[in-house]
């Protein structure tokens, strides 16, 4: 376990180092956020519905806060295969699977949690209408903080498996692309899923994509009351156990399959 | 003429590299297509639920959404050398390679890739628009076909402009400055709805520093016969032209920018 435990500390200080870039994110994000704000309300000033705008608002400031959970990025391990010296890796006293997991869950945590601190900031600064609400009541959000846990590591069980098939192509771009926009989608980042129709909700809310943010900001706003937050944590606990299983199976199959480029 | 006939070389080159691996090739467009059709979806679900915004009814959002996509991803497939390659060119110091060329360094940039995957992109775009001429019973003119021509081309020399603008932060810093996103594809996302839904402050930033209002809302507003802020039908010809301007502006900025240029290789 506790090689496990540096492999994600040694990742978090790398996530660290480019804070320069991180600045230019943020603002970046907090720009995208104000659009789509600015768009939602003239939207709503058309035709009210019956989600208030202030859940909306609070939608958009969450997903772009937490953006960077929703990307899968690991070049690293993709310079490995192509150049030959996952070699190495094969080499370490240590289960794969497990020490890309924690690299991945490094990667989501630190990232997001350098931009998300201070655009939640500005976003609570701005005036009503505009800015992020409170969250629904006290044990709303220490349950949407335990969604959000699991809900990572159901992400990063997921983009483990597209890590799987990376060393079977060669060239995941494709299915890295693919992976990166049905979260795009279905996580609620381009369109708020609370805006989808009525009927598509009940379907989408129970993907794995779904898990990430979505869930955890439906308990936050309170549109999923704390009543019922067992739904969505068992939701979430099935997906990790049912992803987290399959991954390691393609991992270890495909392990044992790999052709070692260079020389 | 010569420059036309080089880049149009280097295109048909750069195409065949694409298509030495054809399953990632086909997966990636495969996947811009399903990127693509995700934000068209998302247009599709604002308008089953909202009906309209302002004046816009669901005809004019699919072609206004449909416009900037074509433009957009038209710009992204042709000037890939400057929308997506500059920034390493100049961090691995390529860009010497380049200098020691005759030809301008834009020029050779624009020759140095090509992305066909936009294509699926593109056709959603276009699907958008045709969905959203026939939602709007559009009445097709020559003059409308012309001011769609030149808000289309000249749409595509406004966001290559854009993409020039990392290109220079870039030449000064040699990271490649995330920060311009904001204008280039917050404009795109911005400006797939009509400008006028907006509030002031981001009217202003996409119409008079990043000229998306004035080169494709107002003509499209034109073609969709419900001129913008009830501009008379001449602003469709001329207000486009300020992605013209906007480009020369930044060109010289980019002259200036590259005798600022010192080599990162060794």
């Amino acid at each position: 376990m506790r090689s496990y435990l540096s492999a994600f500390r040694l990742r978090r200080k790398m996530e660290l180092q480019y804070r320069g870039a991180m600045l230019g994110g943020i603002i970046c994000q907090v720009v995208f956020g104000l659009i789509l704000i600015a768009l939602y309300r003239a939207l709503y000033a058309g035709k009210p519905q019956a989600l208030p705008l202030q859940h909306v608002v609070t939608y958009v400031w969450l997903q772009q806060a937490f953006f960077r959970m929703l990307l899968a990025s690991d070049p690293d391990l993709l310079d490995k295969i192509r150049s030959g010296s996952i070699a190495y890796d094969l080499c370490r006293p240590l289960n794969l699977y497990g020490f890309y997991y924690a690299r991945i869950m490094a990667q989501k945590i630190t990232g997001s949690l350098m931009r998300a601190v201070p655009m939640l900031l500005f976003a609570s600064l701005l005036p009503q209408g505009w800015g992020i609400s409170l969250p629904a009541s006290l044990p709303a959000l220490l349950l949407s903080l335990l969604a959000l846990m699991l809900g990572l590591l159901c992400v990063s069980a997921l983009e483990n498996i597209t890590m799987a098939f990376t060393m079977r192509t060669l060239d995941p771009r494709g299915i890295q692309a693919m992976l990166n926009l049905l979260m795009m989608t279905l996580s609620g980042n381009i369109l708020p899923l609370t805006l989808f129709p009525d009927s598509w909700q009940k379907v989408i809310t129970l993907l794995p994509y779904a898990q990430l943010l979505d869930a955890p900001i439906r308990l936050y706003t309170g549109d999923v009351p704390v009543g019922e937050a067992w739904r969505i944590l068992l939701i979430q606990a099935v997906w990790i156990a049912v992803l987290i299983a399959l991954g390691v199976w393609l991992w270890n199959r495909h392990q044992k399959r790999i052709v070692l480029q260079g020389g | 003429m010569k420059t036309v006939r080089l880049y149009l070389r280097s295109m048909k080159m750069l195409m065949k590299c694409q298509l030495e691996y054809p399953f990632s090739f086909f997966l990636q467009t495969l996947a811009q297509l399903v990127m693509e059709g995700g934000e068209m979806m998302a247009v599709i679900l604002i308008i089953d639920r909202f009906d309209r915004v302002n004046q816009w009814e669901a005809g004019d959002l699919f072609f206004f959404f449909g416009i900037m996509s074509v433009t957009f991803y038209l710009t992204e497939c042709f000037g890939r050398g400057i929308t997506g390659n500059f920034p390493y060119l100049i961090r691995t110091g390529q860009l010497d390679t380049i200098l020691l060329r005759p030809r301008g360094v834009l020029t050779q940039v624009l020759c140095s890739a090509v992305d066909p995957r936009r294509i699926t992109c593109i056709a959603v775009g276009t699907v958008s628009m045709v969905i959203g001429c026939n939602l709007a019973r559009v009445q097709w003119t020559v003059l409308k076909v012309l001011a769609m021509a030149e808000a289309v081309l000249l749409g595509a020399v406004l966001i290559l402009a854009l993409f020039v603008i990392e290109a220079i932060f870039c030449i000064y810093s040699v990271k490649s400055v995330e920060l311009v996103n904001a204008l280039s594809y917050g404009g795109r996302s911005a400006c797939e709805y009509p400008i006028d839904i907006y509030p002031r402050p981001l009217r202003i930033l996409f119409t008079a520093i990043a000229p998306f209002a004035l080169v494709l809302h107002v003509p499209a507003a034109y073609i969709l016969g419900k001129p913008l802020y009830g501009w008379p039908e001449w602003t469709a010809f001329v207000c486009p032209l300020a992605g013209a301007v906007f480009f020369g502006l930044i060109y010289l900025a980019f002259q200036k920018a590259m005798r600022f240029y010192r080599s990162t290789g060794s």
